[in-house]
């Protein structure tokens, strides 16, 4: 009878502590994912579901490409489960730490070899120093074959650490890999009409879209929050000379001070955000979705 | 009985030295073939359980023995150079994980071993003061190279130069402590660990210097044209990394073709270890691959047919020995003939003196198996230091 009466204080109290202890015991059960930029941790994120943390430690305002961690997230990145890189030497500060290789995934390792190289530039975004372009060209998921091959990748090392969850990562890849095949598709019938025309970019990123679309690509080194000096403005001119571009992209909105100059050259303007860094809102297929409803706007 | 040990006792008491000189020949007698062996069998067993905790080793082809013992005890001689393109072949056969080493420099006489963070997770080494490596030029030390040179985290090292002659060569390296492992009574306890970057920055292979474009001393310059900067042997390289100049390190050249001395392959199982020996055996890999347990066991073969050797010295010895001990017991029993006789004539039967000196023997006997016990029981609790100050190095 005591014993009777005790039970469902008993119950409520296993239930309390279920509640408490459990997220706890998932989250422990999360693989840890680190990711060198936003592309691959929005794929990894949309493949791995609900077993996977990714952690994409990068501020918002930076540049992950010549970002660099400080110690503490180094250390962060060393106990991760897998560390995805994007390879085509992107993320230079790896090349200057220690980092457990049998635990980084190389997503672009299935395209090495067709790699596209750029000539030396180098320029400095405000206060932030120099850095250079020169080298393998590095934004890869432009292309959005090569994010399918990058998130297919990902899949792989995922099942390779949780083999029990391999189906769970398999329909979230195919799930992923045709999103990205229909922007794929609306990027190519976009820029059917635009194929031989000349174009140009305001920075040497959108190299990987430019083979994948035959786009006749030509970049200057321009800032968006900056407006050119009139030396550049000169620079412009002679290359629109050669170049006689309709259109320029940009990896941002543009001040509008270049967008009028631009206009009054007869070059109009289109962000295509290359979305290396975490957006402001939305996420990695509506920025790209975004980026294909902006070049249908000036190419009706 | 317990009266003749009584006189027996008495009397090996008074004649104290010369019991204490049988005891200690026939201590050494037993100590030596026992305590050796001991110490072989420990050599042994931290020789092999490293070798067999070691699946593969990849390394150019020569001295198999020359390449186990530089990747896993960081032996001095040096085997001939690797690419990083090996590591990247082993894992390009999908049936092994690598792990390359670099082990070619030293820094006060400690081997400097290159390696990626992944062989800590192997090896099972654990920071014991500071934090694992993190950026170039920062190096962790085995614990009794930390306490041996009295270097904490924090302190500065300097990698030696390879040649006191080579004075063309790079600068040493001052490398930054920032970390001591926990003691792991092995070769790791001895070496002085950093990434492979920095080895190679050791090495001159990467390294950093002042960006040449914004150079305006001429006498830096030696040319200049389609863009490219050519630097005279005058620009400095930097000797020290820090956050201001870390930036400035890169690489010449393809990485795939940087140097490493050995790779280790951790196979996926018995199956993709046993592929993977067959393609190296079958000359479908430049270089050749090694059981490092097959290669300890021949060594420990090697060193057993010394050891039999020995063992019949210390049995000839033995022998010699034992037939002095007999000598000197009949020696002693003429010199104490006069003694026996006054025994005698008190009345003892010659049994009874049979029994005193019998006596006599036991006591010197047990005394010394004692002293034996005793000293084996020291030799087996210190066994692991011993075997490391004696015989690995």
């Amino acid at each position: 009878m005591h014993y009777a009466k005790q039970l469902p204080c008993l119950r409520i109290t296993l239930l309390l502590l279920t509640l408490v202890f459990a997220p706890t015991a998932i989250a422990a059960d999360k693989l840890k994912v680190y990711t060198v930029n936003y592309p691959l941790a929005y794929f990894t994120e949309r493949i791995a579901g609900e077993q996977a943390e990714v952690v994409f430690p990068a501020p918002p305002d930076v540049d992950p490409a010549f970002w660099m961690p400080d110690t503490d997230t180094i250390i962060a990145y060393q106990r991760a489960d897998l560390i995805v890189i994007n390879g085509a030497n992107y993320a230079k500060w790896i090349s200057k730490v220690s980092l457990p290789r049998l635990r980084m995934v190389d997503t672009s390792r299935p395209f090495a070899d067709r790699f596209l190289q750029q000539q030396a530039t180098s320029h400095s975004h405000g206060t932030g120093g120099d850095h250079s372009h020169s080298g393998t060209a590095f934004t890869t998921w432009l292309d959005p074959g090569q994010a399918v091959q990058q998130a297919e990748v990902i899949a792989a090392a995922l099942t390779r650490k949780r083999t029990a969850a391999k189906q769970l990562f398999e329909t979230n890849l195919e799930e992923l890999k045709s999103n990205l095949l229909a922007l794929d598709e609306r990027l190519a019938r976009v820029t059917t009409s635009a194929a031989d025309s000349p174009i140009l970019a305001s920075h040497p990123v959108y190299q990987y879209l430019a083979r994948r679309y035959g786009l006749n690509l030509r970049s200057v080194m321009w800032e968006p929050d900056e407006v050119p000096d009139e030396s550049q403005w000169a620079e412009f001119v002679k290359i629109l000379e050669e170049h006689p571009a309709k259109w320029m992209l940009w990896e941002a909105e543009p001040a509008s001070e270049s967008v009028e100059r631009l206009r009054s050259l007869g070059v109009e303007s289109i962000v295509f955000d290359p979305c290396g860094n975490r957006p402001e809102s939305g996420d990695f297929l509506s920025v790209m979705l975004k980026n294909a409803a902006s070049l249908e706007d000036v190419s009706r | 009985m317990i009266d003749s040990l009584y006189i027996a006792w008495r009397y090996v008491s008074y004649n104290w030295v010369r019991s204490l000189t049988l005891v200690a020949c026939i201590t050494l007698i037993a100590v030596l073939p026992l305590s050796l062996e001991l110490l072989l069998d420990e050599s042994e067993r931290q020789l092999l359980s490293r070798a067999e905790s070691t699946p593969l080793v990849v390394g150019a082809k020569g001295s198999s023995l020359d390449l186990v013992m530089s990747s896993l005890y960081f032996g001095k001689t040096l085997p001939e150079l690797i690419s990083m393109a090996d590591a990247e072949r082993v894992i390009k056969t999908g049936l092994a994980q690598p792990l390359p080493l670099y082990v070619r420099f030293k820094a006060r006489g400690a081997p400097v071993v290159g390696a990626t963070l992944d062989y800590f997770d192997f090896r099972g080494l654990h920071i014991a003061q500071g934090r694992n490596l993190a950026l170039l030029g920062e190096c962790v030390l085995g614990a009794r190279v930390a306490e041996n040179f009295g270097l904490n985290p924090g302190d500065a090292l300097l990698s030696s130069p390879e040649s006191l002659f080579d004075l063309a060569g790079v600068y040493p390296l001052k490398m930054q402590v920032v970390g001591i492992l926990e003691p792991a009574h092995s070769a790791d306890d001895l070496a002085v660990f950093v990434d492979l970057k920095t080895a190679w920055i050791i090495q001159g292979l990467v390294h950093g210097h002042e960006e040449l474009v914004n150079v305006t001393d001429p006498t830096l310059v030696m040319d200049r044209s389609n863009g490219n900067v050519t630097a005279t042997a005058k620009l400095t390289h930097y000797t020290q990394i820090t956050p201001e100049n870390i930036d400035s390190f890169h690489f010449h050249g393809d990485p795939a073709d940087y140097p490493i001395t050995a790779v280790i392959a951790l196979p996926y199982d018995d199956k993709s270890s046993a592929i993977l020996r067959g393609r190296f055996v079958a000359g479908e890999q430049p270089r050749q691959i090694e059981v490092p347990g097959e290669v300890i066991e021949g060594l420990l073969a090697n060193i057993f047919r010394i050891k039999s050797v020995l063992d019949a010295v210390i049995l000839v010895v033995g022998l010699a020995t034992v037939l002095a001990l007999v000598l000197v017991f009949a020696l002693s029993l003429r010199l104490r003939q006069r003694e026996i006789q006054t025994i005698f004539k008190l009345g003892c039967s010659r049994l009874t003196i049979a029994r005193f000196l019998g006596a006599e023997i036991v006591i010197i006997l047990a005394a010394s198996a004692l002293l034996t016990l005793l000293l084996l029981g020291v030799v087996e609790r210190y066994d692991e230091p011993l075997v490391r100050t004696l015989f690995i190095r």
